[in-house]
């Protein structure tokens, strides 16, 4: 199916979230949230602790379907095709990637941990494995610090080089839409700068999303910014606007710190 | 105003209480101490290297523990073999798939009844179904009851261990595409590793002093046999049987293998809460 573009900007539509809602038991996280996602475009999610930024970027994988009593409805669809109704998960979480809070490495080898969503959908020989597994760390600029050690546990990396593994894992798959879950906010500044760095590159091929409560972070780093408070999706407009001309007030005594 | 006659009153009592706290701590311990110290002394006293090689004799005569050792080894590791996957399928349903379902609910304390059963019912139960049936005490028999008891410590420790495991890890797997048997398969249970081996080797360490079981299912044997199908000798047995009777011999070498028993339950309890230490780390 083709996608649509947007009138206004002319962009390529990847995702589009449309009236959704969303729920935890009876309790309602996200009221009716209209947003596009651009393609191969940063779009930033900001806004208080609570206000549902991380409950969103869950929806747009589905991983909130690992835990009961958590449930969503409108639509979200992903190149024209509804998300919400996909059948298989597992092929759609191929196709978008997500990076979390905190480093996960798994208890294996660095190279492991790449090939490892790599080996879940192709069976490659073994020095074209070995050409994308340097490729993804190259990507996350992972690959000189770790080029040596390849058969070291992820688990012996700093937290810094255990986030940009994830972050190679996730590109390994070359998936078309990456998820990132406040990515920066159990590292140090050095680490965060060469994740925003990458961040930058990776716009080139992806679209991306990243949740974050660093509002220098956002304006740094995204293209598009979503200020959301209380569930409610309160402005959303490319992040130079949003952070030098809200229309809306809170928009602007958030951005200056003046509540959140 | 500081009531003076309250806080001395207060402090007798902290006084009273940690003395009795104490004094119960080394009331436990002092009989600890007694056992541990007459086994190594009667028990080293004991030890001698056809211990290993020969079998248990007639009253009288030389002779070893060989044939109760090996039975044990075979009985242990046969019951062990078949009952780990079962424990470790059963745990990982209640970790990861049954939850907090009803079903889950009811396995998990039919389970916790196991763990507690006294050993002597599992025993009397294979007794029941397996020696009737086929009219003799066997080896069969005796790793059967052995499996009932391993299998309850494994379920609960590969559920705790499993439940261990950080969420996000799970999630990061199933993020990339992998379905729930796979992320089970290649991250939770790698992550859970330690603590698994520890459930197998806690285990193998109740098992080994087990007595009741199996005198009930491969009673004893006064030769070497590696025939299931027999009645087999066992160390716990045999330590029943010698200690028992009235000649001086035999007492021994119920003394050596009390010592070979206990040594191997001390070392297993030793790794498997070494192991346990690095899973919680």
């Amino acid at each position: 199916m083709d996608a649509q573009s947007d009138p206004k900007t002319n962009l390529k539509t990847k995702v589009d979230i449309n009236d959704l809602c969303f729920f935890y038991g009876a309790s309602k996280a996200l009221k009716n949230i209209t947003l596009p996602l651009y393609d191969r475009k940063v779009t930033a999610f900001i806004g208080p602790s609570g206000c549902g930024k991380s409950t969103l970027l869950r929806a747009i994988n589905r991983i909130y379907e690992l835990y009961p009593h958590q449930h969503a409805e409108g639509t979200i669809t992903l190149d024209g095709e509804n998300i919400l109704k996909a059948k298989d998960l597992n092929l759609l979480r191929a196709r978008i990637g997500m990076v979390f809070q905190k480093p996960t490495p798994f208890p294996m080898t660095i190279y492991d941990n790449v090939a490892f969503g790599i080996k879940l959908y192709e069976n490659l020989p073994r020095s074209e494995m070995d050409a994308r597994i340097e490729d993804a760390l190259t990507r996350a600029a992972l690959w000189g610090e770790v080029k040596d050690k390849l058969n070291a546990s992820g688990l012996s990396l700093s937290g810094g080089q255990q986030q940009r593994l994830c972050i190679a894992r996730t590109v390994a798959t070359r998936p078309e839409v990456i998820l990132l879950d406040e990515p920066c906010s159990a590292l140090d500044p050095i680490s965060t700068a060469k994740i925003e760095e990458l961040i930058d590159e990776l716009s080139s091929d992806y679209t991306i999303v990243i949740v974050t409560h660093n509002m220098q972070q956002a304006s740094r780093a995204s293209d598009y910014t979503a200020f959301m408070y209380l569930g409610e999706l309160v402005e959303y407009g490319a992040t130079e606007k949003i952070f030098t001309a809200p229309d809306n007030k809170r928009t602007e005594q958030y951005i200056t710190g003046r509540f959140g | 105003m500081i009531n003076r006659a309250l806080y001395l009153r207060r402090r007798a009592a902290n006084s009273v209480f940690i003395v009795l706290s104490i004094a119960a701590a080394i009331f436990g311990l002092v009989w600890l101490g007694f056992i541990l110290g007459s086994l190594l002394t009667q028990g080293v006293a004991a030890l001698s290297p056809t211990l290993f090689t020969q079998s248990t004799p007639p009253p009288g005569s030389a002779g070893g523990l060989a044939n109760a050792i090996l039975g044990s080894v075979l009985m242990s590791v046969l019951a062990v073999l078949v009952g780990t996957p079962i424990g470790l399928f059963a745990g990982t349903y209640l970790a990861e798939y049954g939850k907090h379902t009803r079903f889950a609910f009811v396995v998990r304390f039919v389970n916790d009844i196991l763990l507690s059963a006294p050993s002597i019912v599992t025993g009397l139960f294979i007794y029941e179904i397996i020696v009737v049936p086929m009219g003799h005490f066997s080896g069969w028999a005796g790793a059967a009851s052995l499996m009932v008891i391993v299998i309850p410590v494994v379920v609960r420790t590969t559920e705790n261990m499993l439940l261990l495991v950080p969420h996000t890890l799970r999630e990061a797997a199933t993020a990339l595409g992998a379905p729930m048997s796979f992320v089970i398969r290649s991250v939770t249970w790698k992550a859970a590793q330690a603590g698994i081996i520890t459930g197998v080797l806690l285990s193998v360490a109740r098992i080994s002093g087990e007595t009741a079981p199996l005198l009930f299912t491969a009673l004893n044997n006064q030769f070497m046999s590696t025939n299931f199908n027999g009645p087999m000798a066992s160390l716990p047995a045999v330590i029943f049987q010698y200690a028992l009777s009235p000649y001086e011999d035999w007492h021994r070498l119920a003394w050596a293998g009390a010592l070979l028993v206990t040594a191997t339950v001390l070392t297993l309890s030793i790794i498997a809460r070494l192991l346990e230490n690095k899973q919680r780390n």
